[in-house]
């Protein structure tokens, strides 16, 4: 078990000195490889406090997290026992606006950046940005250019790629396609796709797209006002009858799968994940 | 970060809170005048009895003030003993003999180090300050030994106390006038409030009311650019910087892994208030309409009247002494 909430609560002091409950009493367990997680829920639902606590930026007001085996709980800052900064390194965060994280002269230096703190050679550095900059669906040019002249999109993908140049154990994405053009959006999700299953890393994306949900996630994390009320397959919350309740879409594929069968009469059996899939589905019985 | 007091707004109902800011402002601004014109001891205690009496009876909460002038407690402290120490006018009260020797100086770096790591662990920081002060004072001044190499004086003039117990009554009213004010007036209607006291300028061509715009954003953006600041700092701390430890070198990286984006940020949001301020047809200069007309009311003319008669009683008090 990689990351292990236990009744984790977490309370904001709001400016009229009311205490205002972003978590309140999460228990949820991380693998630690395998695992392709999305968050979803409301803005304001808490996705974001949650996820500062699997890499140990927020330490809650109540409970435990437990990180690859260290503890952190109320007084881990107090005591300062835990060395916070190796968690960090294994639990990779890309925070949702690229504008609080770039600040070096040249992306190639931004990119470097995160490595280096970790202790990594300036060599080794160096490899991993160029490595990085295509792996996020941009060329070498880029390297040498300021971070502050790319448009919004770019800037995005170079923030991706300061934290995967730190090759954590676990990432963590923060709405990483918001802002982003459909083809580029889908290019980025592939990506993270193909780093989940071609090194078995966990992956854990939050999102407010459902077709990104329907079609990549195993499994799906829904907070609602700081209470997380649905962990399970995508499968069996979109089976769900309740999810506008919590203010959730239906995915296209499954919204068009239930007016086939409403409309045309067209029952398809089986659950098609992707647009190519439910082709298929829908080839298979029409034909005979 | 989010204890701080300046320029924050308290809601509440006490009758400071029904005053039209003009008055306020203007009142503090009598106030703080009178404060600097008195100049005996006796009438300055006064001053400062009634600045509680106003405290009290507008129901603002003495806790409150106090955090607003704790802060400023250091300098207070830093102020005083200089004062004391080297203000030599006026008559000598007492003088101690300063003895440098080896002991004294060894047993006061040692106080000082003890202070500096045990004060974590103290509640009241403030008065362990003072106790060290104390502490430093007795051993210099008691502990002779044969190794004496140097020998200085302390002494204390009747000038040099009266004047450092001024100095810090007046930052303590002044202070806490200022806190009076931004604690019982909303943000906008202080901005109102400026822009009427500072109309005047307008005759040496400044625009009283692009100051007033300018300080009242600035007021308002504090909190934000805070919350900015704790974003960036635990973005950073994502890609590895550790804002509490480090040598020099890495600080110096953290800081401007700090400072880049919070200066880009500031730019972009000043840039994109400033069209949100033109899309809604502010022109700079312009003369605008108000939502809410400021009034002079009875209660206005009262305080005014008095505030004035305490400026005119502290400038004939002084010319009569």
């Amino acid at each position: 078990m990689a990351i292990k909430f236990e009744r984790v609560s977490y309370q904001y002091q709001g400016h009229d000195e009311k205490a205002y409950l972003a978590l309140s009493d999460i228990n949820v367990n991380i693998e630690k490889t395998g695992e392709f997680i999305t968050l979803i829920g409301e803005t304001g639902s808490g996705k974001t406090t949650l996820v500062q606590h699997m890499n140990a930026l927020l330490q809650p007001s109540e409970g435990r997290v437990h990180i690859f085996g260290l503890k952190i709980d109320r007084n881990t800052k107090k005591e300062g026992k835990v060395k916070l900064n190796p968690i960090r390194k294994k639990v990779g965060l890309v925070f949702q606006f690229p504008e609080y994280q770039l600040f070096e002269e040249t992306v190639e230096k931004d990119i470097m950046f995160g490595p280096k703190n970790f202790g990594i050679s300036q060599k080794k550095a160096l490899e991993l940005a160029k490595r990085m900059i295509k792996v996020v669906g941009l060329d070498e040019s880029y390297l040498s250019r300021s971070p502050f002249n790319l448009s919004g999109g770019e800037k995005k993908r170079v923030s991706i790629a300061g934290i995967l140049a730190m090759e954590p154990d676990i990432l963590i994405l923060d709405e990483p396609t918001s802002g982003l053009d459909p083809i580029g959006r889908n290019a980025l999700l592939k990506v993270f796709y193909d780093i989940h299953k071609t090194l078995n890393k966990t992956v854990i994306i939050i999102t407010h797209d459902m077709n990104t949900v329907y079609e990549y996630a195993k499994r799906v994390l829904v907070m609602r006002e700081g209470v997380l009320v649905f962990d399970g397959s995508p499968l069996a919350l979109f089976s769900r009858k309740n999810i506008e309740n919590w203010n959730l879409d239906i995915p296209d594929i499954v919204k068009l799968k239930t007016a086939l069968s409403e409309k045309f009469n067209i029952n398809i059996e089986d659950s098609p994940r992707s647009r190519e899939a439910l082709f298929k589905s829908i080839k298979a019985v029409i034909k005979p | 970060m989010k204890n701080i007091v300046i320029g924050r707004y308290i809601p509440g109902n006490g009758f400071l809170y029904k005053l039209d800011p003009r008055t306020k402002i203007l009142a503090m601004l009598i106030l703080m005048i009178a404060t600097f014109v008195i100049n005996n001891i006796t009438y300055m205690v006064v001053a400062i009895g009634l600045i509680i009496v106003i405290l009290l009876f507008s129901r603002i909460s003495i806790k409150r003030v106090y955090l607003g002038l704790r802060p400023l407690m250091f300098l207070l402290i830093f102020t005083f003993t200089f004062q004391i120490i080297f203000n030599q006018q006026g008559e000598l009260l007492q003088a101690w003999p300063i003895y440098y020797s080896f002991l004294t100086l060894g047993l006061g770096a040692a106080l000082v180090l003890t202070w500096g790591f045990t004060k974590k662990f103290v509640r009241f920081k403030l008065l362990y300050f003072l106790l060290l002060l104390v502490g430093l004072g007795a051993v210099f001044t008691n502990l002779d030994t044969y190794y004496v190499f140097a020998q200085g004086h302390l002494r204390i003039y009747s000038e040099g106390l009266s004047m450092s117990l001024f100095i810090m009554m007046r930052l303590i009213i002044v202070v806490t006038l200022s806190t009076m004010l931004t604690i019982t007036t909303k943000p906008t209607d202080l901005n109102l409030g400026l822009e009427y006291v500072l109309a005047p300028l307008k005759i040496i061509r400044v625009n009283a009311e692009e100051i007033a715009m300018i300080i009242s954003i600035s007021l308002r953006y504090i909190p934000t650019l805070l919350d900015e600041a704790n974003k960036i700092m635990m973005a950073q701390a994502s890609r590895g910087v550790d804002f509490q430890e480090g040598k020099f070198k890495e600080k110096i990286m953290q800081i401007v892994s700090l400072l880049v984006p919070m200066f880009i940020i500031s730019f972009k949001r000043s840039d994109e208030l400033a069209n949100a301020m033109e899309a809604r047809s502010f022109v700079p200069g312009r003369a605008r309409t108000r939502l809410h007309v400021l009034t002079w009311k009875r209660m206005d003319i009262f305080v005014l009247t008095i505030s004035l008669s305490l400026l005119t009683l502290s400038i004939v008090l002084r010319v009569m002494a």
